[in-house]
């Protein structure tokens, strides 16, 4: 008899990469999407095309999922497992749904502190945090999504979870806190840093996706020496082994890169002001690489180019009009919440006319 | 700029000539009652606002609250209150704020109220979005007997045959939420219903300035938002702004006639 899992988030790491560390000769997936059109579409064809990049190459897996439910239409007792890959501000929707689990949840959110947040805020000790590190569409190149428009494209990447969950199964590296924290700092600072000042860089230079924003020299050395600086300071400030991240390092720049992957600009760039949080990829990277002597001259480039991000569609459209409207004290006092007597405040108000410059001539 | 950035560039450069002045003491000249009265830092305040939207909206028409109005007749004009909360401000309470908005034939269609103390910059457009900096904010409903509430009455407008009713509307809503406040300042409330703080807010007889910017706010966050120009040479305004099932309460167990809603 099968597992059955459930899956809030159809997306890309629902949809593209979980299929691949649930098979289907042991796990039955459904999935909970509350956007109407996507879940009007996975209801009608009840399978869909997830391709990995290997080697080059694509491997096709189709998945056929027994469910897909509109949020509220579930019932999450019924599951062994439950998976969420739902947007680290939208998880807080599921809150009600997870309340009466007792199967292992796991959290794919993108954010350490959400697994402790949800915890109080329903009362069950089996919410657990995971990290899928692995780049993943939510969109698949042109003559995949003529065949399938469900289609989506997937890293081949490697998944770590708390072991506290371990009973979920899965393609699954099951590993203690502390690893897991390891892992974690590592995709936090050596991902998702230079990951998302790629997106931003490329936004402003209208890319696409990622790997034609990265395939731009001026880009590339931008991304590169953010990556180098985050590296130096997660040897110093986390001790972490310096053949570790260099590892990481070099292979996240080729992940950047992959021609295969179709990765969306907009989607890696989305909800700037989260990535700009205290504690979080830029703002948080750039802090730490102070903290230990480590001048963020190209953190500070993604910085600037994330303030700069002008997407009116996106959930924080409305930073343009902040940047258009404050003067950049007031903007990072007031709206990054950045001290005024912080190293870091005072660096970005001096380079800011400067780096606004740079960026355009990139 | 477009006008939403205008207000709020103009709501916060007069919101840091207030703080640049804040616990000092100025002239102080009443007006029509006791509370309301007007200070020198009222004046300056709305030079500062006026000079910025002269300056980013030539032509432009503004109705103040020191000035009365200014430039060419016509129903689209910004509505600015300076210092909304001057007694507070005056008094070193810190509940006061910058409120400026742009309404289109007699409905607002932009807002931003600026409170300079806690740095709190609230600011909505019409059919986009309510937002406290960079969070956007979408009200709960609340019920009117889990959080405050609020309610204004007008100084200028002051009736002593309906006193006795103000205040006992003001004693009812006050025991059916977890307490009414008067606050001192209308925009502020507006303001902190969008942010859930409260859950019911209204006024008798405000001024059209103090309510002009957090009536689209209130709106936009997702209350439930009524309001009428019972006057409009003296610009007052009676208004409800709260959660559903608050607005729904208050009708159900409080006499409303006195509001010409």
């Amino acid at each position: 008899m099968k597992n059955k899992i459930l899956v809030y988030g159809a997306g890309a790491i629902g949809r593209g990469y979980i299929p691949w560390i649930f098979p289907s000769d042991r796990y039955e997936l459904s999935f909970v999407e509350n956007n109407s059109e996507l879940r009007g579409l996975l209801q009608k064809q009840k399978e869909f095309t997830t391709y990995r990049t290997k080697s080059g190459q694509y491997v096709k897996l189709i998945c056929e999922f027994k469910d897909c439910f509109d949020l509220g239409e579930e019932d999450p007792t019924d599951y062994d497992g439950i998976i969420t890959a739902v947007g680290a501000r939208q998880v807080y929707a599921l809150i009600d749904s997870l309340s009466n689990v007792d199967c292992p949840i796991v959290l794919f959110e993108n954010d350490s502190k959400i697994p402790l947040e949800l915890s109080e805020l329903t009362g069950k000790s089996n919410i657990y945090f995971g990290v899928p590190d692995v780049i993943t569409s939510n969109t698949a190149p042109a003559e995949m999504l003529e065949q399938d428009p469900l289609s989506i494209v997937t890293e081949d990447g490697v998944c770590f979870v708390e072991d506290g969950a371990v009973d979920l199964g899965g393609d699954i590296s099951y590993v203690s806190q502390e690893e897991l924290s390891k892992q974690w700092t590592a995709k936090l600072y050596l991902h998702n840093t230079p990951h998302c000042i790629a997106a931003y860089l490329g936004a402003m230079h209208g890319k696409t996706y990622l790997h034609e924003s990265m395939a731009r020299d001026s880009i590339y050395s931008i991304v590169e020496g953010a990556m180098n600086e985050m590296s130096r300071t997660l040897i110093q400030l986390f001790d972490l082994d310096k053949e570790f991240v260099e590892w990481y390092s070099k292979k996240e720049l080729a992940r950047f890169s992959n021609v295969l992957l179709y990765d969306p600009v907009l989607r890696v760039a989305r909800e700037p002001f989260r990535k700009l949080g205290l504690h979080d990829r830029l703002i948080g990277a750039a802090q730490l690489s102070l903290s230990v002597g480590v001048m963020p001259n190209n953190l500070t480039l993604g910085i600037m180019s994330a303030f700069l991000y002008d997407e009116e569609h996106d959930e924080d459209f409305h930073i343009k009009i902040l940047m258009n409207s404050l003067e950049k004290e007031k903007f990072l006092k007031l709206i990054i919440n950045v001290n005024p007597h912080e190293a870091l405040y005072k660096l970005l108000v001096k380079k800011w006319d400067e780096s606004i410059d740079t960026l355009k001539g990139i | 700029m477009n006008r939403l950035e205008i207000a709020i560039n103009a709501a916060v450069s007069a919101g840091d000539l207030l703080m640049d002045h804040y616990g000092k003491v100025y002239g102080i000249k009443n007006k029509e009652s006791l509370r309301d009265v007007v200070s020198e830092i009222d004046e300056l305040s709305e030079s500062k606002v006026m000079s910025i939207l002269q300056e980013s909206d030539p032509g432009c028409t503004v109705l103040t609250e020191e000035k009365g109005l200014i430039g060419p007749d016509s129903d689209s004009r910004w509505i600015v209150d300076a210092l909304d909360g001057t007694v507070n401000y005056i008094h070193n309470i810190p509940f006061f704020c910058v409120s400026i908005s742009y309404w289109v034939d007699n409905r607002p269609s932009i807002g931003a109220i600026y409170n300079p103390y806690s740095g709190d910059i609230y600011y909505a457009e019409k059919g986009v979005g309510c937002f406290v900096n960079q969070k956007r904010l979408h009200l709960l409903d609340v019920e009117l007997g889990n959080n405050l509430t609020a309610m204004a009455f007008s100084g200028k407008a002051y009736n002593p045959s309906m006193r006795s009713t103000e205040f006992g509307i003001f004693g009812q809503l006050n025991d059916l939420s977890q307490g009414c406040l008067r606050t001192g300042s209308a925009a502020m409330n507006l303001s902190y219903l969008s942010h859930g703080k409260f859950s019911l807010v209204m006024g008798k007889a405000n001024k059209l300035w103090d309510v002009a910017a957090g009536l689209l706010i209130a709106e936009e966050a997702g209350a439930d938002v009524k309001f009428n120009m019972t006057d409009k040479q003296k610009h007052l305004v009676d208004y409800i702004a709260a959660t559903p099932s608050s607005k729904k309460k208050i009708y159900t167990d409080i006499d409303m006639s006195y509001f010409d809603l």
